[in-house]
């Protein structure tokens, strides 16, 4: 039996080797391997990174990022706001077609940005969008009730996918469209097949508004759940690309493969932050000494070189490090031991307490790792924490969302700009029971929010960024929220690749410009 | 030999001279004995970080069985969380068997519409998918031991009383159990020390079995990331180690082992005893 | 030998009952499953907004609209079944498509995994027990019972970890990306048959092996127990050859309780599966059901348990009948 089964093994793999390289044309093919598995491929009524990683290859966008924030032309050629800032008008590529071919028009844009709107989970990117204009076919004209700087960015391809109206028009939810899971849009691909927690294959859009673009032939898009198999995987050559790689020892193992480069760039957009969130309210966590005495107690960098083995950067508040808007003159909180046990003192725990901490039944290295590390350190200032797990994450989020915790570990993303991704969890108008990622912390400060509203308004990029350098001091002395590190994501892609995905939003972005190198 | 001596004693004497069944017998009192007054004589904090994380077993005096993915002393490990794992399976086992003989017994002697009835209750049951379902139950209660033991007792007991029933259905029709009738027995005289006793050997390798597949159930949940975090145990060893399986293989590697070697001696166990109270065997 | 089974008139009115009663069967099975799994704490809403990317009170209510999660849970229920008696097996809240294509994309790769693994463990394992029983003090029934006892005591899980990282880490001969290469798919039917079956190999010997072992221990006890009986003794006095006893009279007798383990162990197969895909990306119902449990997908959760219980109630239909092949005396009976 068994060597009947190797003969057979044998057999397979030698025909495999011999029709492994099936005849492509020039631009090859390209597999992704990932362990994220997306709902559905319409990035307008789904965030994250497993959907717009498909998403922006379908569809395009009105503008497109280059690595240093810098806004390009994409489906816009040109756009310019207005002086008072209420309105932004777009002047649309003449040649711009959905697959199905026909033409993007303004049509298309104001049905996609008010679908957005109205459906995608980022209020904030459009709440002061009230109209779009439509003067031609080829112009459209945004309109505002306020100025709304964090605009631009919100045009991003992860964001804002433009879609066709005759598609998608047609009186269905979008949530639950059945044109999400077989989507038409004008980007770089094609959807060949799409198997549910599978995979996707992808094939060159031939009449791409782009000349010469895009260079490959196909690109497939392969899930593989499990983290080992994964990393065999690549390590067998298998795949070519593996992105939001998430944990210390994947990355390791990927930057030990000759053949692969390895990278964290392409994550800022993304703006991936870990942090212990103190429920405000909380009976012994409403004492800011506490908190305090907590972050003192908790040693970051302990986290990020020897739990993450060097793959994570500190973070030390709510704006990411690598984002424009981040103060990098705020507190520390570098670990005191001595001064951890005078404010625990002070708040009259000197006999030590009880603490329950939660965290996500997911990213176990950022979570649940953080957390039991968390029970052995606190336990050195008389903090006996108890870990409340939960088996899955609808539970986490309800004790969460109902304020029915103490403090839990939490992950949130900052999304391009603080508008988006910052301000949801320290606006004490965002205190909405029911609602995950909202200010669950129900931390209220009346300064916090007149500077928040004001930076969302702010035209002028200086005084924008001082407002909320006085923000990131005020939160970094209140201490909602005691934030830990940026996620350890990382890309690793074969050598031979040219162009890889390292902007502002990675993989998240039109793959129009890779290609295999010879 | 003493031709007086009782069928236990002979069964020990029996079980006695199998050297496999002694072998795990001795194999599980130590487990036990480990699991029970290990922490007597290594003491040590499972949860505390104590050490750089993979520290390879051996490299370090202090840690012989090295360390996991937190710096963790696997030996604690190992020691606490036998406990936990052997109540599961135990009590699981324990659940199992109790509702299956139970059930089985009753349907197989009876027939009629007593077995019709308690068939189907364990027809339901038994077409749902044991895992599966639960996950399901596990989830909804949230993952604490005790939930896992009922979980594995609900949804494994139907095979014990079909195994329970095919026997009954076989031996009630046999020469003995016609003369215990004829001879004006009762019914549970003839269910409990007739057939019962008659039936023993497959439901001892089925015990056995139970025993063996609680434990191994309770590993799987806990692999699947449904055992309770806050209780050290062997199956949440290796499901938190299971992501570093390719650069570190020791802290999942060993409490595998300890699984195994458990369930292995249980296994061992049911053997012997299998020969040991088949009575045709003796003479062998 | 089916000839007879369907020439005996009780057994088609056996087997319209048997398929009557499993449909009877099948529909308690969604009723409870269907009140499990609602009552769990946890609001599915909030896991598609989680989703989602996190969500506001209106893309909440909406979401719950959009499902019919704001309904009685009694219409909810009465929905479902009516539309379950239609085919209809619901839309699935996390993958946005209707329930049953996504199951009829997973069901194929379990069926042949399961299916592979129980041919494997059922023809090995009755291999191994008899050899075994024929001579219960020799060294090749030592051999068996030492194999049977170790299989059976490894976690599945652990053996296909450790199947990975022998053959597909340390020596990469097989695959570990799922069921078929991506990079054949445009390859000739001969090839991505090949190609599949070099997937197969390592979980549905990962899959077998526990089973092979209960398969192993189970025929070497009850042939034991028949060899040692009365009617066996007497075919040795007859004069029948040792194979002839051991084959047609011990093994036969011996197949009542392996059927009875056959039969059942196809739920088993099940689970086990749940695992060897998980372990190996196997893209079949287990892994659909993992998915779905941890994200509180009800409708394809509710889909594959019934797909699931459906499965298991046809392997006990067969079983039924099988039985009867096995044990004359149960003929004349329904």
């Amino acid at each position: 039996m068994k060597g009947t089964t190797k003969l057979f093994a044998a057999a397979s793999l030698a025909a495999a080797s011999i029709f492994a390289q099936p005849v492509l044309a020039d631009g090859g093919s390209l597999t992704i391997a990932t362990s994220q598995v997306p709902r559905h491929l319409n990035g307008a009524v789904q965030s994250g990174f497993a959907t717009a990683l498909p998403s922006t290859q379908i569809f395009a966008s009105l503008l497109r990022y280059d690595n240093d924030w810098t806004p390009q032309p994409y489906l816009a050629d040109s756009w310019s706001f207005s002086d008072d800032g209420l309105s932004l008008t777009v002047n649309l590529n003449a040649d711009a077609t959905f697959h199905d071919g026909a033409p993007v028009t303004s049509k298309d844009v104001a049905f996609s940005l008010l679908a957005i709107k109205e459906n995608h989970p980022f209020k904030s990117m459009f709440a002061p969008v009230v109209a779009v204009d439509t003067p031609d076919d080829k112009t459209a004209v945004i309109r505002m009730d306020r100025a709304h700087p964090a605009l631009l960015l919100a045009l991003s391809p992860a964001l804002s996918p433009i879609l066709p109206a005759h598609v998608y028009d047609d009186g269905q939810d979008l949530k639950s469209h059945p044109a999400n899971s077989a989507p038409v849009g004008s980007g770089p691909y094609m959807l060949d097949s799409f198997t549910a927690g599978e995979s996707i294959v992808l094939k060159k859009n031939p009449n791409f508004f782009i000349d010469g673009r895009p260079k490959l032939d196909e690109i497939i898009v392969r899930i593989i759940k499990d983290a080992s198999s994964l990393m065999i995987t690549m390590e067998n050559g298998d795949a070519d690309m593996w992105p939001y790689i998430g944990g210390s020892q994947q990355v390791k193992r990927m930057e030990g493969v000759e053949s692969l480069t390895v990278t964290s760039d392409g994550y800022a957009g993304i703006g991936p932050i870990n942090w212990l969130a103190f429920n405000t309210k909380g009976e012994k966590t409403s004492d800011v000494r506490v908190r305090q005495a907590i972050a003192y107690a908790i040693d970051r960098n302990f986290i990020t070189k020897a739990l993450h083995r060097g793959t994570s950067a500190p973070q030390r508040g709510p704006i990411i490090e690598t984002s424009p808007f981040f103060d990098s003159s705020i507190p520390a909180y570098d670990v005191d031991l001595d001064k951890a046990k005078a404010l625990l003192a002070e708040a009259g725990y000197a006999d030590g307490m009880d603490l329950a901490i939660d965290y996500i039944p997911a990213f176990k290295e950022q979570q649940q790792t953080v957390a039991e590390y968390l029970k052995s350190q606190l336990a050195k200032v008389g903090i006996n924490v108890t870990l409340r797990a939960s088996p899955d994450f609808p539970t986490w989020a309800g004790r969460i969302n109902s304020y029915d915790f103490e403090a839990t570990m939490d992950i949130v993303f900052n999304w391009g700009d603080p508008v988006i991704g910052v301000h949801r969890t320290y606006l004490s108008s965002n205190i909405v029971p029911g609602v995950i990622w909202s200010n669950t912390q129900q931390y209220e400060n009346a300064t916090v929010d007149s500077l928040l509203e004001q930076a969302a308004v702010e035209q002028d990029l200086a005084k924008r960024t001082a407002l909320y350098a006085e923000f990131q001091q005020i939160v970094a002395q209140d201490l909602p929220v005691y934030w830990v590190n940026s996620l350890p994501f990382h890309t690793a892609y074969s050598d031979k690749l040219e162009n890889p995905p390292v902007g502002i939003w990675g993989a998240m972005h039109p793959m129009d410009t890779i290609e295999w190198a010879e | 030999m003493n031709s007086t001596s009782s069928p236990g004693r002979e069964a020990w004497r029996m079980f006695r001279r199998n050297v496999p069944a002694m072998a795990g017998l001795f194999v599980l009192i130590g487990v036990i004995g480990a699991t029970l007054y290990g922490q007597l004589v290594y003491a040590g904090n499972p949860f505390e970080i104590v050490w750089a994380p993979h520290e390879l077993p051996g490299a370090t005096a202090e840690f012989p069985f090295g360390t996991d993915y937190l710096g963790r002393d696997l030996v604690a490990g190992l020691l606490k969380g036998g406990a936990p794992t052997l109540a599961v399976g135990a009590a699981a086992a324990l659940l199992t068997m109790v509702i299956g003989i139970t059930i089985g017994a009753l349907a197989g002697f009876y027939g009629g519409w007593a077995d019709t009835l308690l068939m189907r209750v364990t027809e339901f049951f038994q077409v749902l998918p044991a895992l599966l379902f639960a996950m399901v139950l596990v989830t909804l209660f949230s993952p604490s031991l005790i939930t896992i033991a009922i979980a594995i007792g609900v949804v494994s007991w139907p095979q014990t009383a079909r195994l329970t029933r095919a026997e009954f259905l076989k031996i009630r029709e046999l020469e003995y159990v016609r003369a215990a009738r004829s001879i004006g027995a009762s019914n549970s005289r003839i269910i409990w020390t007739v057939i019962l006793p008659n039936a023993a050997p497959p439901l001892i390798v089925s015990a056995t079995l139970t025993v063996g597949v609680a434990i191994l159930f309770e590993a799987g949940l806990s692999f699947l990331g449904l055992g309770d975090p806050n209780v050290m145990s062997w199956g949440l060893m290796i499901g938190a180690n299971r992501e570093y399986i390719l650069d570190a293989w020791w802290p999942v590697a060993f409490p595998g082992i300890a699984i195994f070697l458990t369930v292995l001696a249980v296994s061992l166990i049911g053997d012997g005893l299998n020969d040991a109270f088949n009575p045709k065997l003796r003479g062998r | 030998m089916l000839r007879t089974i369907f020439e005996d008139l009780n057994v088609s009115k056996f087997l319209t009952q048997r398929i009557a009663y499993g449909l009877l069967l099948m529909v308690g099975v969604v009723i409870l499953n269907f009140f499990l799994i609602r009552l769990a704490p946890g609001d599915p809403a909030l896991v598609i907004a989680g989703e989602m990317g996190g969500a506001t009170e209106e893309v909440l209510t909406s979401i719950r609209e959009e499902y019919g999660l704001d309904k009685p849970i009694l219409i909810q229920l009465g929905l479902y079944l009516g539309n379950l008696a239609t085919g209809d097996l619901g839309f699935s809240f996390f993958f946005n498509q209707p329930v049953a294509s996504l199951i009829a994309d997973r069901i194929g790769p379990t069926i042949l995994l399961v299916l592979t693994a129980q041919f494997l463990s059922v023809a090995i394992g009755v291999f191994l027990g008899v050899i075994a029983a024929r001579n219960p003090r020799g060294v090749i029934s030592g051999f068996v019972s030492v194999f049977a006892a170790i299989g059976y005591a490894v976690p599945v899980f652990w053996t296909g970890i450790m199947l990975i990282i022998l053959f597909a880490a340390v020596f990469p001969i097989f695959p570990v990306e799922g069921m078929s290469s991506v990079k054949l798919r445009d390859a000739s039917i001969f090839i991505r048959t090949l190609d599949i079956m070099h997937h197969l190999v390592l979980p549905a010997f990962t899959l077998a092996i526990i089973y092979l072992a209960q398969y192993a221990r189970l025929c070497r006890a009850s042939m034991l127990e028949v060899l040692a009986s009365d009617y066996v003794r007497t075919a040795h006095a007859k004069g029948l050859t040792e194979r002839k006893v051991l084959f047609k009279h011990a093994l036969r007798n011996a197949a009542l309780p392996i059927l009875t383990v056959a039969g059942l162990q196809f739920g088993n197969l099940i689970s086990g599966a749940l695992l060897v895909e998980t372990v190996f990306n196997w893209p079949g119902m287990g892994r659909l059901a993992f998915d779905s449990i941890l994200r509180r997908d009800y409708p394809t959760i509710l889909g594959v348990l019934f797909f699931a219980s459906a499965m298991v109630v046809v392997a006990n239909i067969l079983t039924d009948l099988s039985y009867r092949w096995a044990d004359p005396r149960l003929r004349g009976k329904s």
